[in-house]
């Protein structure tokens, strides 16, 4: 794939890239900020909306990035807002919304198969390329390396100690998830990064990073390092997977199996996977402590915290809200807390 | 004949005959639950029809709901939330009903409700399925979700077609989702309760939800006409509401025929909920109903009335749907009911709709934490020459809505003339 191929804007963690780079795009993932200006247009059509879906929307509006093209998944309120608002005000470019369901019931699979098949659509449209097997294997080997060089980052986040601190290794899945393949996996194996030995590992659930800032404030003193996560911007990206099969059915029908089989945001996910899901990757981790961090209007990871914390036992586990403008406060406030559960533990 | 400050106009006996039929309904359902007959909790845009058909007696969460508020048994039931670990802050409307199972008898309202057999929503929202996980965890209760799409498309102009063209209006792929799940409920239901779903008995109760429909078109067309405004919204709202969540009984189609025509009748008499009526606002959004007085405090200084709210309009436009296969209808009404209130162009093309058939001149759109995109429908309506005042109301932070008279009466003073 060349660097000219056009750039297709995905906002949520539902798309499988294979079906765009087979299509011959470069899907740019958007997340926002932690930081940064709202434009008081894009707060007022949003209306009370997680303020990093509102930076991003001011970031669209200001067309600072230039896509050819836009998805936008339905995987929370919030950025079904996003679309709505942006279909709503004639966006300047196409936007299309990814509505996958989240049962794997018969006929959600039909919807599932039915939504691939419009959002491979709205691609070939844009590239005004084909699917067809050739090119979904290629592109399948090329998301398949991507998987493998975020293995080997996770291995090397999962040594003792560390051979990746966690804002490097958030920046670098950030960078993985916009880049094309082969630049992704350079990228990935770049990301490593010394550890302050004795630093404490903690693994972040709750809302998801749009930047790795937060990470970064966390590990600042060297007290914490973040070895693990499972929100939807860090571990739980879907990046890196591909499905082979010897027609575009198959494939098709594979990335619909493989949509059903992952846990992705907790917007969309029950309490208890949820939870299951933080505690195996937490005690796979060698977790010293867990650290929720749940962004003002991010209602859903606020219903996890009571089954994330049953599971979790004998883990020190805190939770912190954080709300607009108090972004250094909340992340400071919480290494103290974890520093000292970790203490009475 | 301005501020004279007359009483209250005599309450409309539709919404008396509701409201009381209503807690004799409620409390026979409870003695039959706790004799072991099984009920379902479901939500407001659960597909309530199938339920009946089934023979399976429900209560809807947000009817529940409003029964804790208006008892003043919500503080407990949230302090009930937060003792399991749970957000109180977070969605209370939709999680009131679950607190209020850990309250003692006595204290919850009407003996509370008995442990519901089936809990049945459908996923809106990023947290009503994990509400419902949590009563899925009640010994006793298995919990049922359905798939909700999102307005994919969304027809600006839905309401001549929507009964009719729905296929068109919602996309057949959603309804083919929703539809078979829907299927899979009932199977589900018909093994549990050890019944047979009969598919002519769904498709009557289907018409005789259209029938209601209908009459509440013909109500809402009556008073889109009157003028001055003949009866308080808040006289409408239960007596609308009320035979909402009984749609498909014969009860329900008589009772919004006795709404239409005590309508008419007030009409026809020239009743006045303001005689000096000059303003006619319409409010968007829900509403604070139970404060009567505020609805009314701005007649006197503004002879301005509240002449619209959505319960009616929607009963109205929303639900009636035409069609042979009962169980595909069925998720026809309800994949994107919500959707015609909440999302742009359906919603703010209706808003506009509504508010130059009710010779509407300024309205007051209280904006809640998941209203979508609520600057697309206030932007509609002021295009359209009619001015608009928007309030934040959290759903975190009641406060927030704490001076909402003064914000009406300084709106209204600035922004809106007098028509008449
Ligand atoms: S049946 Fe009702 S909805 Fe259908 S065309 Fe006649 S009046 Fe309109
Ligand atoms: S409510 Fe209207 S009619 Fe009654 S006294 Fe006040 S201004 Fe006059």
């Amino acid at each position: 794939m060349t660097t000219s191929a056009p750039v297709i804007g995905v906002v949520g963690n539902d798309v499988p890239r294979q079906l765009l780079l087979a299509l011959g795009a470069r899907p740019h993932r958007l997340t926002g900020s932690w930081t940064g200006a709202i434009d008081p247009d894009a707060a007022q059509l949003l209306g009370a909306t997680d303020a990093v879906v509102a930076r991003l929307l001011t970031e669209l509006r200001s067309d600072a990035q230039p896509l050819d093209a836009l998805i936008v998944c339905n995987d929370s309120q919030a950025h079904l807002r996003l679309f709505y608002v942006l279909r709503a005000t004639a966006s300047t470019v196409p936007v299309h919304l990814l509505d996958m369901p989240r049962d794997a019931s018969e006929p959600a699979r039909r919807f599932a198969r039915f939504q691939l098949e419009a959002l491979a659509a709205f691609c070939a449209a844009v590239t005004g390329r084909r699917l067809d097997a050739a090119s979904l294997a290629a592109a399948a080997d090329a998301e398949a390396a991507v998987g493998d060089a975020l293995r080997r980052l996770r291995a090397r986040r999962r040594a003792d100690p560390p051979l990746c601190a966690g804002a490097d290794a958030l920046d670098a899945m950030l960078d993985a998830a916009r880049l094309a393949p082969s630049e992704a996996v350079a990228r990935l194996d770049a990301a490593r990064a010394p550890v302050s030995p004795g630093a404490m590992r903690v693994h972040v659930t709750g809302s998801s990073h749009p930047d790795a800032a937060f990470y970064r404030e966390l590990e600042s003193e060297g007290r914490c390092v973040i070895v693990s996560e499972d929100h939807d911007t860090g571990e739980a990206a879907w990046l890196g997977e591909a499905v082979r099969g010897e027609t575009t059915e198959h494939v098709l029908e594979g990335l619909s199996d493989a949509h059903f089989a992952r846990v992705t945001t907790s917007a969309t996910t029950s309490g208890s996977v949820r939870a299951a899901f933080t505690g195996d990757i937490a005690r796979e981790a060698g977790a010293d402590a867990v650290a929720a961090i749940i962004r003002e209007l991010d209602e859903a990871p606020l219903w996890d915290l009571t089954d994330q914390r049953d599971v979790l036992e004998g883990i020190p586990f805190i939770s912190g809200r954080v709300t607009p403008g108090e972004e250094i406060d909340a992340a400071r406030d919480l290494v103290r807390e974890l520093v000292d559960a970790a203490v009475s533990a | 004949m301005s501020g004279q400050g007359a009483a209250a106009p005599p309450r409309l006996e539709s919404a008396a005959a509701a409201t009381a039929f209503q807690k004799e309904w409620f409390l026979s359902l409870a003695d039959r639950a706790r004799e072991g007959e099984p009920i379902a909790l479901a939500n407001a845009d659960a597909p309530h029809e199938l339920l009946r058909a089934l023979g399976i007696p429900y209560v809807v969460n947000q009817w529940w709901s409003s029964i804790i508020s208006a008892k003043r048994a919500a503080p407990a039931s949230l302090a009930a939330v937060a003792a399991q670990g749970l957000p109180d802050d977070s969605r209370q409307y939709d999680v009131l009903p679950l607190g209020a199972q850990e309250l003692a008898a006595e204290l919850a309202p009407w003996g509370g409700l008995p442990e519901p057999r089936f809990a049945i929503s459908e996923r809106s929202g990023d947290v009503t399925h994990k509400i419902f996980e949590r009563w899925g965890r009640r010994p006793g209760t298995e919990t049922f979700l359905l798939s909700r799409t999102a307005a994919v498309p969304a027809p600006a102009g839905w309401w001549d077609r929507v009964a009719h063209d729905w296929e068109d209006v919602f996309g057949a792929a959603r309804i083919d989702l929703l539809e078979g799940e829907i299927r899979a409920l009932a199977a589900t239901l018909e093994q549990r309760v050890r019944r047979t779903l009969d598919l002519g008995e769904l498709a009557g109760i289907m018409a005789l939800a259209n029938e209601q429909a209908e009459w509440n078109r013909r109500t809402r067309d009556l008073l889109a006409s009157a003028r001055p405004l003949p009866v308080a919204v808040t006289d409408i709202i239960p007596a609308v509401m009320v035979p909402q969540w009984h749609r498909g009984t014969p009860w329900a189609v008589a009772a919004a025929r006795r709404l239409h025509d005590e309508v008419a009748r007030r009409i026809d008499d020239g009743h006045a909920v303001c005689r000096g009526e000059r303003r006619r606002l319409m409010w968007i959004g829900r509403g604070l109903w139970s404060d009567l007085e505020m609805y009314r405090s701005f007649q006197d200084e503004f002879g301005a009335v509240f002449v619209w709210s959505m319960y009616l309009a929607i009963a109205a436009d929303g639900y009636a749907r035409y069609g042979d296969d009962p169980v595909r209808t069925l998720a026809a009404r309800f994949v994107g009911l919500t959707d015609l209130l909440y999302v742009p162009p359906m919603s703010s093309s209706w808003y506009v709709k509504e508010a130059l058939a009710h010779g509407v001149d300024g309205v007051v759109h209280l904006v809640a934490d998941d209203t979508p995109a609520p600057g697309v429908i206030t932007a509609a309506l002021e295009q359209r020459g009619i001015p608009v005042l928007e309030i934040r109301a959290s759903n975190a932070d009641p406060r927030a809505t704490g001076d909402v008279r003064e914000r009406i009466a300084g709106f209204v003073r600035e922004r809106v003339p007098a028509a008449r």
